[in-house]
């Protein structure tokens, strides 16, 4: 089975090589057949990826150790799930999937946009089997996902930690993310390359790219929430640069999905809007270079892997080639229209770009200061969190407030006496919100409070909108209906809002506290009370779990009963700590408690905190793929028109 | 028709601009980073830095009441360095196993700072598990 | 083993059919060439997302100004602007 595997992948390389040198010959030459041959040798090459992959699949789940990968990462107690996820657990399973999803993409691209716009997917298969061919590459030589061995009796099994169900979302949508950030980027290329000077790329590439962004969104949000609830700490984000390389292309994506916009309507932001698909797509491979190559040190990896040196080199490639590309075609991406005024929709949009994209290298920068510090220095050094904090709350406040001007502000040029009359509402909202927080006690946290008053502002502003907008459209369903990319935008921001809440709650408001107690004795947190009443042991089918039994009171009344502990596993000798957590939904705010330290006579030294607000990031999760599917909905008004306007004349027409 | 000049330019220069000096003032004020070391780089290091290194028995302590103490190897080498740490231990800490923590080299013994105390994952990425 | 080897087959064979067919299906083309806009089409395609652009232009500011967010007297200057770009668009296009 396992040379199934190998053959299959062998086979795919060989048809991305071909469909990237063929494909290459065929647009330079505008050969049709050969061009067409090359799409089909895309599509091939998926398929013969997807054997692969199902040959992976079917070892995992049948555990046959004699295929290595299978034994070092699953056992044949793993449940079935587990044993799926093993898949992408691993280097050589994860750059399968990396593969398939690739290819997939690849492939739906090439046969949605073959027919309408042939001489840019005669482009953009080249570049997008290049990069197909890269990975394949690897799979073949360098990290196989089907060496064999001698079987062994049993597995090493899958980590603990990674035993929950998050594993079998986070990295697959991650995965989507990333990789469908190659089609916005391979599009860009083939446009310049085909020498086109239209915005039919951006046209052909938007809801890809909105699907790509989404699915990193709510990866990250996952992996956050993971974070929060299993590995327990009490915190969600570390600012670690595995954390960081999925926030980074994010950041990108999000100033092109909304520069894109520009270009669109004012045919603006050319140039700018190739660098920023161009960084986008490098911050993805960047990303994953992080992960895997063991460069940077991060709590999350840790390998001294061969595969690094590949990587690094395959991305100055990569950006090396796009921005020659760019260069080479600067004559063709010059604008006509300028920005008419600072003060306009346009101008907010700009102010935003340059604010996420300040926010995505400060962060970049981060992430490689220990390894520029150790190439210049000699030793390696790393920036803390009040590094990444500064920088958060210096972009990341003004990034706020401008999501409430943005709609405040008429396109090309606002009126500034209409501009202070649909200011005054929502700036009157977030006045009164910042002094009622004032007189609540949230003085005690400045960016707390002042990103309290920004979101109020943004929420006010944008149910102005939909207010106004309704009675101009006559109904809401019909401002929804002609305008889903608005809207559903709105809503996007409303859920970046929750975030923002969440986060200023959860992180400037909280309490903390920590006390050993013997059973029977109390501690205060916040204005929680907590007594600690007894401790047990249970036997599990593999583990040894500690729980104890505290009880939760809000000043006098009992409301509930936490069971904090430890679980100790025997077969991988780890113990992992298992935080409990009491939501108040009315409050949305969360009281963590950990037991830090059992000794053998019941004593524990506890850790309990609290975190108002926390579930707002949760919720802003839904929130925001609720906003991206009303934006990524199709509309027949809108598809009709871009069908009349791109519509080429076939051969035989002409 | 007159051209004018293009405020975008001048916006986009201004912003750039401004964003520099935020950055520097902030890296030139602030902290210029926390050097990573391993024990045999230790000698020398006067200020607060981050020790990394595999760890060596005999552990003794409980980080609450009495200080926890251990030693710290090279990763791949033989120097060690005594520790003493107070705070919030990971689960995952045992002996030989690789952590991280800050602190600053006193009288010969790191003195850890509170709560600064990580362990590396298992990697997922290894060819060979840990 | 056997089954392996099967599937194996099968799949490159089915690659390789899959790259040939365009070939295949057309082993002498009459017209070869990629299907390319010309400078007609070209030009054809600037104008018509020119007109799309002042059009939408149009709604945008016909809707900023209901909304509020446009001044009678500001609308009025752009207006024409726009009403004139999209008029000489949609005449160019025949």
């Amino acid at each position: 089975m396992a040379e199934l595997g190998r053959a299959a992948l062998i086979v795919s390389l060989g048809l991305a090589l071909y469909a990237a040198l063929a494909g290459f010959w065929a647009a330079r030459t505008r050969k049709r057949r050969l061009a067409d041959s090359a799409g089909n040798a895309l599509l091939a090459a998926l398929g013969a990826t997807a054997v692969a992959a199902a040959v992976l699949l079917s070892a995992l789940i049948r555990h046959d150790f004699s295929f290595t990968y299978v034994a070092d990462h699953t056992s044949t107690e793993l449940p079935l799930g587990y044993s799926v996820s093993a898949f992408w657990g691993g280097q050589e399973g994860s750059l399968l999937l990396w593969l398939l999803v690739l290819t997939g993409y690849g492939a739906a691209a090439v046969l949605l946009n073959r027919r309408r716009a042939p001489d840019l997917v005669a482009w953009t298969v080249p570049v997008l089997a290049g990069i197909a061919s890269f990975f394949a590459f690897l799979l073949v030589a360098v990290a196989s996902p089907f060496a064999t061995q001698n079987a062994p009796a049993q597995g090493a099994g899958l980590n603990p930690s990674l035993q929950n169900p998050y594993m079998l979302a986070h990295p697959p949508l991650l995965y989507l993310g990333y990789v469908g950030l190659t089609v916005p980027f391979a599009f860009g290329m083939g446009a310049l390359l085909a020498g086109r000077t239209d915005e039919r790329w951006i046209v052909a590439t938007r809801r890809w790219t909105l699907f790509a962004w989404t699915a990193l969104g709510v990866g990250q949000l996952l992996g956050a929430h993971w974070a929060y609830v299993e590995v327990g700490w009490g915190g969600y984000y570390a600012w670690d640069p595995v954390e960081n390389a999925a926030l980074m292309p994010w950041l990108a994506a999000t100033a092109f999905l909304h520069s894109v916009m520009i270009q669109e309507k004012r045919g603006m932001l050319k140039v700018w809007n190739m660098l920023l698909v161009i960084l986008a797509f490098g911050l993805s491979l960047f990303g994953t270079f992080l992960t895997r190559s063991g460069v940077v040190n991060s709590i999350h990896s840790f390998t001294q892997s061969s595969i690094g040196p590949w990587f690094l080199g395959f991305i100055c490639a990569v950006v090396a080639f796009a921005l020659a590309l760019v260069f080479w075609r600067l004559p063709l991406l010059r604008s006509k229209t300028r920005l008419e005024s600072l003060v306009s929709r346009e101008a907010t949009f700009l102010y935003n770009n340059l604010l996420l994209v300040a926010l995505c290298l400060t962060i970049l920068w981060g992430v490689a200061f220990p390894i520029l510090s150790e190439l210049v220095k000699g030793e390696s050094r790393t920036v803390g969190r009040p590094y990444y904090d500064f920088f958060l709350r210096t972009f990341g406040l003004p990034l706020l407030l401008l999501m409430g001007i943005g709609p405040l502000v008429a396109w090309r040029r606002a009126s500034l006496r209409a501009l202070r009359r649909t200011f005054v509402w929502p700036a009157g909202v977030a006045v009164a919100v910042g002094i009622l927080l004032l007189a609540l006690g949230a003085g005690s946290s400045a960016p707390g409070l002042i990103a309290y008053t920004f979101s109020a502002f943004v929420l006010a502003s944008v149910t102005l909108e939909f207010v106004r907008g309704t009675r101009a459209a006559g109904s809401f369903t019909q401002l929804v209906s002609r305008n889903r990319r608005r809207y559903g935008g709105y809503v996007v921001h409303a859920a970046i809002v929750l975030l923002a809440v969440g986060i200023a709650g959860s992180s400037a408001y909280g309490s903390s506290s920590e006390r050993r107690l013997t059973p029977g004795q109390t501690m205060k947190v916040g204005r929680y009370t907590l007594a600690y009443r007894s401790v047990a042991q249970r036997r599990g089918p593999n583990d040894l779990e500690v729980r104890a039994a505290v009880d939760v009171y809000r000043g006098r009344t009992l409301i509930g009963h936490v069971h904090p502990g430890k679980n100790t596993y025997f077969a991988e000798q780890q113990v992992s700590n298992e935080m409990a957590i009491r939501t108040d939904w009315l409050r949305a705010e969360d009281l963590d408690v950990i037991t830090d330290q059992i000794d053998p006579n019941g004593t524990i030294y506890f850790k309990a905190l609290v975190k108002p607000l926390v579930n707002f990031i949760w919720l802003a999760g839904v929130v925001f793929l609720f906003g991206s599917v009303v934006a990524l909905w199709p509309d027949a008004r809108e598809q009709r028109r871009l069908v009349s306007r791109y519509a080429l004349p076939t051969p035989a027409e002409a | 028709m007159q051209r004018r000049g293009n405020p975008a330019r001048l916006v986009i220069a201004l912003s750039v601009a401004t964003v520099l000096a935020i950055f520097l003032l902030y890296t030139s004020i602030a902290a210029q980073g926390t050097p990573s070391l391993q024990p045999s780089q230790l000698p020398g290091h006067h200020g607060r830095v981050t020790l990394g290194g595999k760890v060596v028995g005999p552990v003794a302590g409980n980080a609450h009441d009495t200080p926890l103490r251990f030693r710290l190897r090279d990763r791949n080498g033989t120097v060690t360095v005594p520790v003493s740490y107070r705070g919030t231990v990971p689960d995952m800490f045992k002996v030989d196993r690789e952590v991280a923590v800050d602190g600053a080299l006193v009288n010969g013994v790191f003195v850890a700072k509170a709560n600064t105390l990580v362990t590396k994952c298992p990697s997922k990425y290894t060819t060979k598990k840990s | 083993m056997n089954g392996a080897l099967v599937i194996g087959a099968v799949v490159a064979v089915l690659a390789v059919v899959l790259v040939a067919v365009p070939f295949m299906r057309e082993p002498t083309a009459l017209d070869d060439t990629l299907a390319e806009p010309d400078e007609l089409e070209k030009r054809t395609l600037e104008l018509s997302e020119e007109r799309d652009r002042a059009l939408a232009a149009l709604k945008e500011l016909e809707f900023d100004h209901r909304t509020g967010k446009l001044s009678d007297d500001d609308y009025r200057e752009l207006v024409g602007g726009y009403r004139r770009r999209a008029a000489a668009a949609l005449r160019a296009l025949g």
